[in-house]
This record gives structure tokens, sequence and C-alpha cells, in this order.
């Protein structure tokens, strides 16, 4: 019964800080393009880089209590693509703070560090929004996504057999650390 | 004294067992239930108060064992809560146990909502709600009785009591069924419900018919269609109806004839249900943590690749400073002392730790003492 509550809340949290690390994100890469938004890039750097930590923070917790909301959590395509989305927003997240650790606020004014980040960034929010559209369509049984003609209605899923997800898993962690390294050996 | 204490701590112990009685405005979803208020616990009069609806029960006043009845229940006059969640039992007595139909010969081949419970709940709309059983009649001849029973909220409804309304015995004289009277099989139940998508035919198992005919059409319509049906073994039958999507429900009627007999069966129905799913919560939760890595792998793989010497360094200034430490370790290595420079510069006793330079007029801090100390 709480777990329902706290999801309720909880997700509030993460679309909203989602929704101010994608913006902010991508105002910031729009300062190297527009000079009138040039002494605001600082303030949305940093307010990316809160945002991007909150919602790194809140996902996680999103889908603990949207786990324990439902009956059968991956009872049906529709709810397993909640899963799907959720691992993509917090890559996405995750991809954009660990890029924001190692480059500093410096990277807004390298053109391809500055597009990779706005991307990872966009990404992010795209997939939080998709995950808001699917919870909305389990519970209301529409979504304001719906007005768009292309929007999916995510009631089928791709199901990967658990050996190959273990094994993505495992490509997953090894292309991690090897970056890394790179990154070590290169410094 | 011991004794007391014992029945006392028994006592206690079933009284604190006990769970409040409560009413259920949401509704305890369609289940086979007895009279005794369906175990709401609603037996308490100040919990309950007596139905304003009228209950109108239509079945048949003499019908052939072992063939199908329709029992078409119409509520009106109804006064439900916010939901209009309405309680409706069919029920072969009253007596509060063994009351289901089941237990009197008859057989519920589906109820009001495509299953086979004899409690269903159902929203009533404006104020009235009419639905129907099909039931396979006992083989017993004789006089049967069957009750109906309601139960829901009330808008204005502070108490949260139950309404409760029931109807008197509605007799049904059960006659032998006429010689090879065609007939579904006994057992023979219809379809909860099909797969969204799937169009394979359905199995009836008949007795005495000689050729079958079923009509269909989908939940609403009125005008229906023929559909194929072909024997398939002695007295079954494959009846091919469309597939359906969403939460469609399809109805169809069967028409079982053998000579001169033709029996015209109530219409049944069938609802969708969603495709299985083989997903599992191992399997969704490995795909998950998958994605994570496969996605942060392959951004930092591409932030590695498009990073440029100067930035992949601005947060380690680790470089920076060594190379600071350096230079002015050359410097000071380097730079010879100037015995004339120094030998002009005139200590102050005002300003300890720094020098005078008369010629450049200013402050040069004591090499002696740290630079600048006071």
């Amino acid at each position: 019964m709480y777990a329902v509550t706290f999801h309720h809340m909880v997700v509030g949290l993460a679309a909203g800080s989602g929704t101010l690390m994608g913006i902010c994100a991508f105002l910031a890469w729009l300062t190297s393009y527009i000079s009138n938004l040039e002494s605001s890039k600082s303030t949305l750097d940093k307010a990316s880089y809160a945002a991007s930590i909150l919602t790194l923070i809140t996902l996680p917790l999103a889908m603990l209590s949207g786990y324990y909301s439902v009956s059968d959590p991956s009872g049906s395509a529709i709810l397993y693509n909640k899963f799907i989305f959720s691992g993509i927003a917090i890559g996405f997240t995750l991809s954009y703070i660990i890029g924001r650790r190692r480059f500093g606020s410096d990277m807004w004014n390298h053109s391809a560090l500055a597009n990779i980040q706005m991307l990872s960034a966009l990404f992010g929010l795209t997939a939080i929004m998709i995950l808001g559209s699917i919870g909305s369509k389990i519970t209301l049984g529409e979504s304001t996504l719906d007005i768009f003609p292309f929007w999916p209605e995510f009631m089928n899923s791709i199901v990967i057999n658990q050996w190959i997800s273990l094994s993505l898993l495992l490509i997953g962690l090894s292309s991690v650390i090897f970056s890394f390294r790179i990154v070590d050996s290169s410094a | 004294m011991k004794s007391r204490i014992l029945v006392l701590s028994v006592i206690l112990t079933l009284l604190l067992a006990t769970s409040s009685g409560v009413a259920n405005p949401g509704g305890k979803g369609d289940s086979n239930r007895d009279y005794t208020c369906g175990g709401s616990c609603h037996g308490d009069p100040s919990l309950s108060s007596p139905s304003s609806a009228i209950i109108n029960v239509d079945i048949p006043s003499t019908v052939y064992s072992s063939t199908t009845a329709e029992v078409s229940v119409s509520i009106s006059n109804l006064d439900t809560s916010d939901n209009g969640l309405v309680g409706i039992f069919l029920l072969g007595s009253k007596n509060g146990n063994s009351d289901h139909p089941e237990d009197y010969g008859w057989a519920i081949i589906q109820d009001p909502n495509g299953g086979l419970s004899n409690y269903v709940e159902v929203v009533s709309s404006d104020n009235q709600v009419t639905v129907s059983w099909v039931l396979l009649v006992p083989d017993d001849l004789g006089t049967k009785e069957i009750y109906v029973s309601i139960q829901h909220g009330s808008y204005y409804n502070h108490n949260n009591k139950a309404f409760i309304g029931e109807t008197d015995a509605i007799v049904v004289n059960i006659e032998p069924v006429p010689e090879n009277y065609p007939t579904l099989a006994e057992g023979w139940t219809s379809p909860v419900e099909r797969i969204s998508g799937d169009s394979s035919p359905i199995t009836i198992r008949t007795v005495n018919t000689e050729s079958l005919t079923v009509y269909w059409r989908l939940s609403g319509e009125t005008s229906s269609h023929e559909a194929t049906v072909d024997l398939v073994a002695d007295q079954e039958w494959e009846v091919s109806l469309p597939a359906t999507l969403g939460d469609t429900r399809i109805e169809y009627q069967i028409i079982a004839s053998m000579n001169e007999f033709s029996n015209q069966m109530p219409w049944l129905s069938i609802g969708t249900s969603e495709p299985y799913f083989d997903g599992t919560s191992l399997g969704a939760k490995l795909q998950s943590i998958a994605f994570i890595l496969i996605i942060l792998g392959f951004m930092l793989s591409l932030q590695t690749w498009f990073a440029p010497r100067g930035v992949k360094k601005s947060i380690d200034h680790t470089t920076v400073v060594e190379e600071s430490i350096v230079s002015k370790k050359i410097e000071e290595s380097t730079s010879e002392p100037d015995s004339d420079y120094w030998s002009r510069l005139i200590k102050s006793d005002d300003n300890p730790g720094w020098l005078w330079d008369p010629v450049e007029n200013e402050w040069v801090a004591d090499p002696n003492l740290s630079g600048g100390e006071q």
C-alpha cells in the first residue's frame, strides 16, 4: 500500500529532476552557439549536474517502489518495458554524470564532448518520458504522448533470454572497465 | 483459580483473534459463495439494511433435465455507492451453507462475467442492472428452487452499511428430456476467454445432435453472423469464431438439432485475454542491468574517443602543479644572487620580513625570513 504512495512521490521527483537535467544540459550545449546564453553556462551546467545526480538517486527508488506496487512486476509486456526503459534512463544519466565528473565544466567548450553529453541527457530524459507514458497507460489507460502518431503503445516487449542478458551484462561491464582503463593509461 | 485464569485467557485470545467486521466497498470479486452475506459479515442488523432494489428473475417455469436454461436477473431502483458496484448471488437455498446451485444439481455453464461463479459483481448503470447465468439443468426430476440475493452500498451511507436484497424461492419444474432431445453434453462448459488474436476453433460436445448451427456477434451488437461448424468426432464439433483483440467480448448462440427437435440455447460469451507473456522477474532485472552497462560502456567509449587531450586532464591539475614546481626549481637554481642588489636593500624594523629597495622604490620579501611574514 505504501509502495504505491511512495512510487507516486518518487516518480514525480524522478520526472522533475530528469526534465531539469535534460533541459539544462541542452541549454548549456546551446551556449556555444547562442552568445546571449554564454553568461548562464556555468549555472546551467551546475543545475544539470545536480539534477542528474538527483535523477540517479530517484530512478532506482522508483524502480524499487514500482516493483512492490504491483502483484506481478514482470507479468506483462508493458511492465517488462518499464524495467528496460528504467535501465536505459539510468544508463544515460550515469553516462552524463561520469562524463561531467571526468571532464569538468570545460567539456561544454569542446563540441564533440558537448554533443555527447547533451545527447546523453536528452536520451535519459526521453527514456524517463517513455517511462511516464507507460505508467500513465497502466493507471489511466491513456497517455498525453498518444497525440503523437508515431508514439508506440509499448504493449509488446523484446524479451531476451536470461543467459543472453547475462552475456550482455558482462560485455557491458567489460566495456565500462576497458573505457576507464584507457582513460587512466592516456592521462 | 487456575482454571478461571485459563478460561479467561482462552476467551481473551479468541476475542483478540477476531478481526473487525467491515463492509467491502470495493467489492471482493467473483467467487462461489453461500447465502450468508457472501462472507462479508453483514449478519449484524446494525451493519446492514434492506435494499430498496426491485429484483426480477426470469427463468422458464418448466425445463428439461440435462439441457441448458438461462436465468435472467433484472434489478432496478438501485441506490448504490459511488462506484455503482452490486454483488449478485444465484443460490439454490438460503440455509447459510451449501447454498451453491451446484449443491442442488445445477451446473453453471457461464456466469454474467464470463466465468463460472454463483456470485458476481457488476457495475450498475442508471440505477439498474440486468445479468444472466446459463445453467445446465439437473438430471433429477421434480421441482427445484432458485434464489437471487444482492448486496450493495449506498451513496449516503455514513455507517458503511451493506444493503441486502433477496427474492423468494423461484420454483422450477424439471421434466424428463424428450427422447433424442439435442443438447450439450454433461460437463461441457464454455471457454471463459481466448488469447488476443487467437482464431483457433472452440470445441463443443453435444448429445443427440444431428446438426449444429452457431451464430456469433460482438458484445453490444444486435445483428448476428453464422459461424463455420465442423464435425470432428462423434458429437464433437469445432466452431470457428473470429479472433478478437483488446477487451472485446464475443457472444455465440448454439442451436442443436435432431430431426424435428431444435434446441436454441442462450447466448454465451467469451472474453479476450492478453497474449501469454514469458518474461520473468529475474530476466527483467538482468536485462535492465545489461542495458545500463551496455549504454554506459558505449557512452564512456565515445567520451574517451572524442575527448581532446587538454580536456581530458582538466579535472586533474597534478601535471600543472608539477610543472610549476619544476619551473620554480629551475628558476631558483639558475638565478645567481646579485650581491649589489641585495646589499642595497634596507631592513626595516617597522616591517619585519621585508626589505626596502631605494632604487626601485618597492618592498622586497626578505629571503632569510618567509616572504612577507609579519
